[in-house]
């Protein structure tokens, strides 16, 4: 079924662009080279409406489809990974749960914030013993009177080092494993709550990574996020949006290093003519183009199906799935096409290789994208 | 008061690509609103904002032009209104007709002020729409310009001249055109595509503007793409006060310095 972008769509992206490349592009191998959180960044991505894009006009967002906010996730990631993930935690795993599971209050209370830039968003699921085993979550939060008691570690959090509101995922009944998971909003300056100092990690290293520690954290029941019990249910959820946010985060680190590739064959000189006249490059460029509009395809097709309310976790465990590896094949390749200065800090295309990678890892794993889509095919 | 911005919705030069004869070729160029007329556009805002006035855009080219995609483009970037000039025959027109047809359009607005251009259109860069513009409405043309002030039925400008700034009133209503530089752009926000979708956009046929008689003129002189042949000539720069210096005598002998 071809796909066709919309006028808004399409202006989207062309405004994205217009930013990422004005605003975010200069910045993106100083952040990376320093390990250096973006702060500067946050204002500009509020004033452009692309921490508010998931969240309804009523709550000072702008209630976009799926379609346009993975298409600026590609466009912020296509120049720098970083940002890309910033308003991607932001938007699709702390954001989504209290459009979609909070109720008037919590909307009211914290959703204008977030699409502000006055707060950050974050998620905390994963745990030392708890990865892609979400249900050994072993973080706890005991009721008591009109509190929750929090208790455990989280780590690998993206975006921990400033985000002021974290949808937490913690035991908070004696239901055994993934039935005995709650959702809990928690404020950052909430007594008992810590964050820790962030990791120094291989690629979007402007990326805040850190883990969380509660320690008798007190907060109030009313930030009980939907339902008791209902918290693997929610997680899985958001997991299932922010993987096609994440595909589409992978999407745009490899249009970005395709690109450089593209202008790299075209000016580069070698045997009396460009590299991009030599049939070995050319057959390069030709396998990254076809996976990258295999991989744009997938991610724009598991948005659409999200904004038509079917089911899509298939859809977008494919697509991060797909794209993931896709953005490593692609991004080594454009090292490769650059040759020796590929390998340096001198070219974009090294950054993106290191950033490409956690595409296969974060938000689930190609193995647990493989077990949720082998699952449809063999219940 | 209304403030005109005239805008051209054209090929973006970035994705043109140069034939071997030195043509350019926009067959595969996305058109976008022209980088200039952007310039205009934001400088527009500010203005209409501190005046109270209505800002309103118009363009003139083929069906493209009338398009949503291209009309909400040109909204997105601040203007309260668009009005297009949209027919087949005015796809590629050139200067006399686009000047025309703006013209045609600014005299129905009427109560306009002020119209602002972009330095030059992106593609085509004749930097001819406004001065044939003024010329077919009979108001003053300034051109060059970096800071416009509108007070007291006056528009004065700041322009931007070999020698320096030079300073100039003249009587409203006006078309000015601005510099690249004049205002920095901004990427229109999430907010700004939301709510072009929801201001008027009217598009006139060339019947509906009463020009269809318009006419091009005569294009008597058209310089050659290529220039004159080249020379060939190779300078070692091994010895680099030695190829400085045979460069200038090669320059000399052909003439070109005295």
């Amino acid at each position: 079924m071809p796909f066709q972008l919309t006028d808004d769509q399409l202006l989207t992206r062309d405004s994205v662009r217009e930013f990422a490349e004005a605003e975010i592009a200069p910045i993106a191998a100083e952040i990376d080279k320093n390990h250096r959180p973006p702060l500067e960044s946050i204002p500009k991505l509020a004033e452009m409406g692309l921490l508010g894009m998931i969240i309804p006009e009523e709550y000072g967002g702008t209630g976009m489809d799926t379609v346009s906010y993975v298409i600026a996730i590609e466009e912020l990631s296509r120049v720098c990974a970083t940002h890309g993930v910033l308003a991607e935690a932001h938007s699709s795993l702390c954001t989504w749960p209290i459009v979609n599971y909070g109720n008037a209050e919590q909307k009211q209370k914290y959703l204008p914030d977030l699409a502000n830039g006055n707060a950050i968003g974050a998620f905390g699921l994963t745990e030392p013993n708890a990865g892609s085993d979400a249900g050994s979550t072993s973080t706890t939060a005991v009721r008591d009177g009109d509190e929750f008691v929090l208790n455990g570690q989280k780590i690998f959090i993206t975006n921990g080092g400033f985000a002021k509101t974290f949808v937490i995922i913690a035991r908070s009944t004696d239901a055994p494993g993934a039935k005995g998971l709650s959702a809990f909003i928690v404020e950052r300056d909430t007594a008992g709550f810590q964050v820790l100092e962030p990791e120094q990690k291989m690629g979007i290293r402007g990326s805040s990574t850190t883990p969380l520690a509660f320690s008798d954290c007190r907060i109030p029941a009313a930030n009980l996020l939907g339902n008791q019990g209902e918290g693997f249910k929610i997680a899985m959820q958001i997991l299932d949006g922010g993987r096609t946010g994440i595909a589409a985060q992978a999407l745009g680190i490899a249009q970005g290093a395709f690109e450089a590739a593209c202008k790299y064959a075209k000016e580069r000189v070698q045997f009396g003519k460009p590299l991009a006249a030599l049939q070995a490059i050319q057959w390069m460029i030709a396998d990254m183009a076809v996976d990258i509009e295999a991989g744009r395809a997938l991610v724009y097709q598991a948005a659409d199906t999200e904004d038509r309310h079917e089911p899509h976790s298939q859809a977008s465990a494919m697509a991060k799935l797909f794209c993931g590896e896709m953005a490593t094949r692609v991004t080594g390749k454009a090292i490769q096409i650059h040759g020796g200065v590929g390998y340096t800090e001198a070219y974009p295309v090294e950054r993106m290789y290191r950033d490409a990678k956690i595409t296969e890892i974060y938000e689930g794993t190609s193995e647990i994208q493989r077990l949720v889509i082998s699952r449809n095919y063999l219940r | 008061m209304r403030i005109v911005v005239a805008y051209k919705y054209a090929p973006d030069p970035q994705e043109a690509t140069v034939a071997s004869d030195g043509t350019l070729d926009f067959s595969r160029a996305k058109a976008i609103v022209s980088d200039y007329d952007a310039v205009a556009i934001e400088y527009g805002r500010q203005l209409a904002d501190a005046q109270g006035a209505a800002l309103v855009g118009v363009s003139v080219g083929g069906e493209a032009a009338a398009k949503p995609v291209a009309t909400k483009a040109a909204l997105a970037r601040g203007l309260d209104e668009v009005v297009v000039v949209s027919d087949p025959e005015l796809d590629g027109a050139g200067s006399t007709r686009t000047a025309q047809a703006i013209a045609a359009v600014v005299k129905e607005l009427g109560d306009v002020e002020l119209v602002l251009a972009g330095d030059s259109s992106m593609d085509v860069g004749a930097r001819m729409v406004p001065s044939v513009l003024a010329g077919l409405l009979g108001w003053p043309m300034l051109s060059d310009v970096e800071k416009v002030t509108l007070a007291d039925g006056s528009v004065s400008v700041e322009r931007l001249v070999s020698e320096g700034v030079q300073s100039i009133t003249a009587a409203a209503p006006a078309v000015v055109s601005l510099t690249s530089e004049a205002v920095k752009t901004k990427a229109p926000g999430m907010k700004d595509l939301l709510a072009a979708g929801k201001k008027p956009v009217a598009v006139k046929s060339l019947a509906d503007s009463g020009l269809v008689a318009v006419s091009e003129g005569t294009v008597t002189a058209r310089a050659k793409l290529d220039g004159p042949a080249r020379k060939g000539v190779v300078i070692d720069t091994s010895d680099p006060a030695a190829a400085a210096a045979e460069l200038v005598n090669a320059l000399r002998a052909a003439g070109v310095l005295g």
